[in-house]
């Protein structure tokens, strides 16, 4: 029994360990900065002068909100990458003709963007602080870091579908940038989800991401653990659901494949 | 000699084409992207209590945001396609060079990119009546010229970098939104601080997207137009100059280095 879950735990590091280190192999530490930051830190300037030119005088939500939403460039980008990149560098047939478990297999292509993503919000956020001077006093920021951290974890869901995905589709890539792209709108990184035209509201509540930002952002203004918890508890459920649907989705891509062989030909 | 490099511009802007129309990451970059970003500007001037957005910057505006990011992004895959699928050495060899290659391809590149602009003014003429009869039309025409042989010369300028490394890549593609920040494409320029605008004044799609705009909104002060029609062109020419002289550069650094295919 502990042989067993032993090699389960060792499978699921090394897995992820790997995994991460592969995609971002090729690169110098300059090309990682600039793909972790570079598009995030812009598009918030870009924002935050679109949002002064029409009128809006304080920057700060626009700023929190673009923090807040990096996890989504490991989260789903990163790890839909990981995935769909089996397949287009030929380990996936390998990959899915071994005995091993494909739970640790699969899942463990989340575990170090998940705690990059924390690390990167968690440097990223007393930067802005510090940088706008933003008022501080009544944060708790236990339940700021505990947020950063469970929306990393919801995001990696998306991640995991928009994977299952790539492996189906030669466009898969296509998909996940639109999508990672339309965070700026629906999540309430730049403007609350009450801004939102009525038919996009419910899918906003439906993503990963919308109730963690706002979580972290009523920390930020000094809220408790009771205002905060229902969002918190709906954030996490949510991610177990993405999560729970993506595996189901590789299981069920991986029946298909092994019938019809058709995942190297697509 | 004119006849064979207009038979070699007709087959590899036929060949780009084909590659664009079949690429769906082209209907990001042209159309998914901009839009985006405009209903991030849309929604935000809501959200400030304004009833009606500003068409001009934010749809628009978006239009250009998609001719530029189709630009950077096809201009460097472009490069990186050809080292993947190792036709590049081909290239580099044969005794067309690459930097023709690269200008007619750019080209290709810059032109179908309007398709995003063209897009943004269906957009803002049919869903939010913007109308034209303020426009300063042949301003604004001249202006988009303008603007397109200054996105051609950076990419031209750009795509020399591709050339001697695939690490460039990330450096270009990094260009995407500072450029989009510095030359005003979704507010004008004014709005920034002093050094982002100055920085901006190194740009030529910075002055004639100041003279587009300023078309759009009605200004028929030839002078003002004149002005940055000017610069962006002189700023265009310096870039195309500075291409032609690192192509040479580029050229000679990898066939004596070797390290086309290996950095």
């Amino acid at each position: 029994m502990i042989r067993s879950i032993v090699r389960y735990l060792r499978l699921y590091i090394i897995q992820a360990w790997f995994a991460y280190r592969a995609l971002f192999a090729w690169s110098t530490p300059f090309n990682y900065l600039v793909s972790k930051f570079g598009f995030t830190f812009f598009s918030m300037l870009l924002f935050v002068f679109i949002g002064k030119y029409v009128g809006l005088d304080n920057p700060v939500y626009i700023i929190i909100g673009n923090i807040l939403i990096i996890p989504a460039t490991n989260g789903v980008s990163g790890i839909s990458m990981t995935v769909g990149n089996e397949r287009r560098f030929g380990a996936m047939s390998y990959l899915l003709g071994s005995p091993a478990p494909r739970a640790p297999i699969f899942l463990g292509r989340g575990l170090f963007h998940i705690l990059d993503s924390f690390v990167t919000v968690a440097v990223a956020l007393p930067v802005a602080i510090w940088i706008f001077r933003l008022d501080t006093s009544d944060t708790n920021f236990f339940l700021v870091l505990l947020c950063v951290l469970i929306t990393s974890f919801t995001t990696s869901g998306m991640g995991f579908v928009l994977g299952s995905v790539s492996l189906v589709s030669r466009d898969g890539w296509m998909i996940t940038s639109t999508l990672s792209l339309s965070l700026f709108i629906l999540v309430g990184a730049n403007f609350p989800v009450d801004s939102l035209p009525a038919f996009l509201q419910p899918i906003s509540y439906s993503l990963p991401m919308t109730r963690g930002i706002m979580a972290a952002r009523a920390a930020l203004d000094g809220a408790g653990w009771t205002s905060i918890s229902s969002l918190v508890c709906v954030e996490i459920l949510i991610g177990l659901v993405y999560i729970t649907l993506g595996y189901i989705m590789f299981r069920l891509l991986e029946r298909q494949s092994m019938v019809s062989g058709s995942l190297d030909n697509l | 000699m004119t006849g064979r490099l207009f038979r070699l511009a007709w087959r590899q802007m036929n060949v780009q084409l084909h590659v664009r129309i079949f690429n769906l990451y082209s209907l990001l970059l042209f159309f998914m992207q901009p839009a985006i970003f405009s209903c991030v500007g849309m929604i935000l001037s809501k959200a400030a209590g304004q009833e009606r957005p500003d068409l001009v910057y934010t749809v628009i505006g978006g239009g250009m945001l998609g001719m530029w990011s189709g630009l950077i992004f096809t201009s460097t895959f472009d490069i990186n396609r050809d080292r993947r699928d190792g036709t590049l050495e081909l290239i580099v060899a044969s005794p067309t060079s690459l930097g023709v290659v690269e200008a007619i391809r750019t080209f290709t590149n810059v032109i179908s990119g309007l398709v995003s602009m063209v897009a943004a003014f269906v957009v803002a003429i049919l869903i939010f009546n913007y109308s034209l009869s303020d426009t300063n039309i042949l301003g604004a025409l001249v202006s988009l010229v303008v603007i397109l042989f200054g996105m051609w010369a950076i990419g031209v300028f750009l795509a020399n970098f591709l050339a001697w490394s695939r690490l460039s890549g990330s450096l270009v593609e990094f260009l995407e939104i500072p450029v989009a920040l510095v030359c005003g494409f979704m507010y004008p320029i004014w709005i920034l601080p002093d050094w982002m605008q100055a920085i901006s004044k190194l740009v030529p799609i910075r002055w004639a997207l100041e003279a587009f705009y300023a078309a759009l909104l009605g200004e028929q002060d030839l002078g003002f137009l004149w002005k940055r029609w000017s610069a962006a062109l002189l700023l265009s020419f310096i870039f195309w100059i500075s291409a032609r002289w690192l192509e040479g550069k580029v050229h000679d650094h990898i066939r004596v280095t070797g390290e086309m295919s290996s950095i």
